[in-house]
């Protein structure tokens, strides 16, 4: 029982949960602003993680130099999927009635595109790569460098985010068209650009949580679909629309698995993310904090 | 319009006869190859049941695939296999109704992500229970023949095929079709909505569960991984948008479609396949929501009319 209360899980849950809130992040402003379920966000991830990747192992770029072109390459991404495929889809009277479940066969297509591309191109091989791996220590608890600046990192941004957010001319249109759809049109809030930002957005932070991620983790085509998983299992607790609660569902979800594998055992830890993911669905479909209206 | 239905059903019948020559006059590699495009008929044309007529989109069918794999394996040797196939439909169809409730309570994007979410939680309680078991994949000795398979599945696909375009005729699929166009009008004008849900979910699980008894038969061993494959249920419903789910024709064409393709890329190039199958995903979608079956009904109507 000692360890359980061991400054180690505690970062360990950091860490974890400081990655999952900005990948959630992103996808919660896509749903939220649109309605589309992107099943393909964890492929940005994997994307972000092959940029940094190769810019460190081919031309030893930083990844924290290499992270900026990675959210750029990736926003852009993001912008040409919604010119080119959502716009489409949203203008669609046969297709917008059920954007929900349209939207997810369309992402899924894409994810599927995504990720065999990689594979043709990049192989099926995991890789990974040694950066500031020397271990620090803080208190009783034992960190590497790299994923102490990962925390920092992804910390610092999910708070920007929200703070942005919350207090930029920007961030409030955008929150008002999750909010109230129609009275944010009649106020003059143009959704057609708040659209094109939030995939802008959401796409960078995905990817950006995979330039962090290849510091610490192996790289592979494959390796975006647990995210999209846990994105969709925070999103789901805090809340769908409901920002803050992806921020804390991010930790809430890293602190249940890290403590809950900790318990048990790690062949437990996908009974354990699903089990809490189907336990929400069907008790509380609209979030732990409740509030925010669900269409239902 | 009977004696068109009249000449329908003698061309199916006449698809099955042919379908019932392919062991004597195939080799083994084509009966495999036919074995597994039954198998994916049989399916899609039971995905249709829920998904298709209800709009409610199961993205989780795998789940009573490899129940039905799994009742399969555990009862193997201890039951005769005619026996089993039929209790693997049991089984698949009873948790269906155990799931269907709580699941079909939430609607829209809720429902998919569940359906995800049960089967991912069915594949990693089945990977525990076997790995408690101290199990790693079970060898299946003494399977029936390869031709025997096959004209079980057979009998499953047709059978899938017959349950849809009925299903679809009757007032009970009225009733499922009018819960997608339009749920809370359906309510109102008498559709006990829930109820119909809840039936079409149950059906819609039965043969798929039977399929899971065969093909873990015809794959010889058995691993948990293989048999609740995420990948089975993104299948099915590639196969059934592709081809068009508004009725039986529909996956029977996405199925034929797919394995074609898959049968002329998956060996060699089989990330190029998977592309070609995300890329054909989005164009239907957004280009042809109703299929090549609804391209091809549009495209007759136009020229009748």
């Amino acid at each position: 029982m000692d360890s359980l209360l061991s400054g180690q899980l505690l970062v360990a849950t950091l860490v974890v949960g400081a990655l999952y809130a900005l990948v959630a992040l992103g996808l919660n402003l896509i749903y939220g602003t649109m309605r589309l379920l992107n099943i393909a966000h964890g492929d940005l991830v994997m994307l972000g993680a092959y940029v940094s990747y190769w810019g460190f192992s081919l031309a030893s770029v930083s990844p924290l130099v290499s992270m900026f072109v990675a959210m750029a390459l990736s926003a852009l991404l993001g912008m040409a999927i919604y010119v080119v495929l959502v716009r489409r889809a949203l203008h669609s009277t046969a297709l917008v009635a059920r954007i929900e479940a349209n939207s997810l066969l369309i992402f899924f297509g894409v994810s599927v595109i995504l990720q065999n591309t990689a594979a043709l191109l990049f192989t099926a091989n995991p890789r990974a790569y040694a950066y500031l791996d020397q271990v620090i220590r803080i208190g009783d608890a034992a960190i590497s460098a790299n994923r102490l600046v990962v925390l920092v990192v992804a910390l610092v941004v999910c708070v920007a985010a929200i703070l942005y957010l919350r207090l930029s001319m920007t961030g409030l249109a955008i929150r008002a068209l999750i909010q109230e759809r129609d009275a944010a049109r009649l106020a003059g809030i143009e959704p057609e650009r708040i659209h094109l930002l939030s995939f802008a957005l959401g796409f960078a932070m995905a990817a950006l949580a995979g330039s962090l991620i290849s510091m610490i983790q192996q790289v592979s085509p494959f390796m975006g679909f647990p995210f999209t998983i846990a994105a969709f299992v925070i999103i789901i607790l805090g809340g769908l629309g409901n920002l803050m609660g992806s921020l804390i569902g991010g930790f809430l979800l890293a602190a249940i698995e890290t403590y809950g594998v900790a318990l048990t055992s790690a062949s437990f830890r996908s009974i354990l993310i699903y089990g809490v993911f189907i336990a929400v669905l069907v008790w509380r479909p609209q979030g732990l904090f409740g509030g925010a209206r669900v269409a239902r | 319009m009977t004696r068109r239905r009249l000449a329908a059903a003698t061309a199916f019948l006449a698809v099955v006869a042919l379908a019932a020559l392919a062991p004597f006059l195939l080799g083994p590699y084509l009966v495999g190859v036919a074995l597994d495009l039954l198998m994916w008929i049989a399916l899609a044309e039971s995905w249709i049941l829920l998904s298709g007529m209800t709009g409610y989109i199961s993205l989780g069918h795998a789940v009573f695939f490899g129940t039905g794999g799994y009742v399969m394996v555990l009862a193997w040797g201890v039951l005769p296999f005619w026996l089993v196939v039929p209790l693997g439909g049991l089984v698949a169809g009873l948790l269906a109704l155990a799931i269907g409730y709580p699941c079909l309570r939430v609607r829209g994007p809720y429902f998919v992500i569940l359906t995800f979410g049960v089967a991912e939680f069915a594949k990693f309680v089945v990977v525990a229970i076997e790995a408690g078991l101290g199990k790693a994949g079970r060898l299946m000795f003494g399977a029936p023949s390869l031709d025997e398979l096959y004209f079980v599945m057979l009998a499953l696909a047709a059978a899938a095929f017959v349950i849809a375009d009925c299903v679809r005729r009757s007032r009970f699929g009225a009733g499922l079709r009018a819960i997608r166009e339009d749920e809370d009008a359906a309510e109102t004008i008498g559709v006990p909505t829930t109820r119909f849900k809840i039936l079409a979910y149950t059906l819609s699980a039965i043969i798929p569960g039977m399929v899971g008894t065969v093909m873990v038969l015809r794959s010889t061993y058995f691993e948990p991984l293989q048999v609740f494959d995420p990948l089975i249920s993104f299948t099915i419903v590639t196969m059934a948008i592709i081809g068009g789910s508004d009725g039986a024709p529909g996956p029977l064409m996405g199925a034929v479609f797919l394995v074609s393709l898959s049968e002329l890329l998956w060996a060699n190039l089989p990330e190029v396949y998977m592309i070609l199958l995300g890329a054909l995903l989005v164009g239907f979608v957004l280009g042809a929501p109703d299929g090549i079956h609804g391209w091809i009904r549009a495209r007759l109507a136009r020229r009748g009319a």
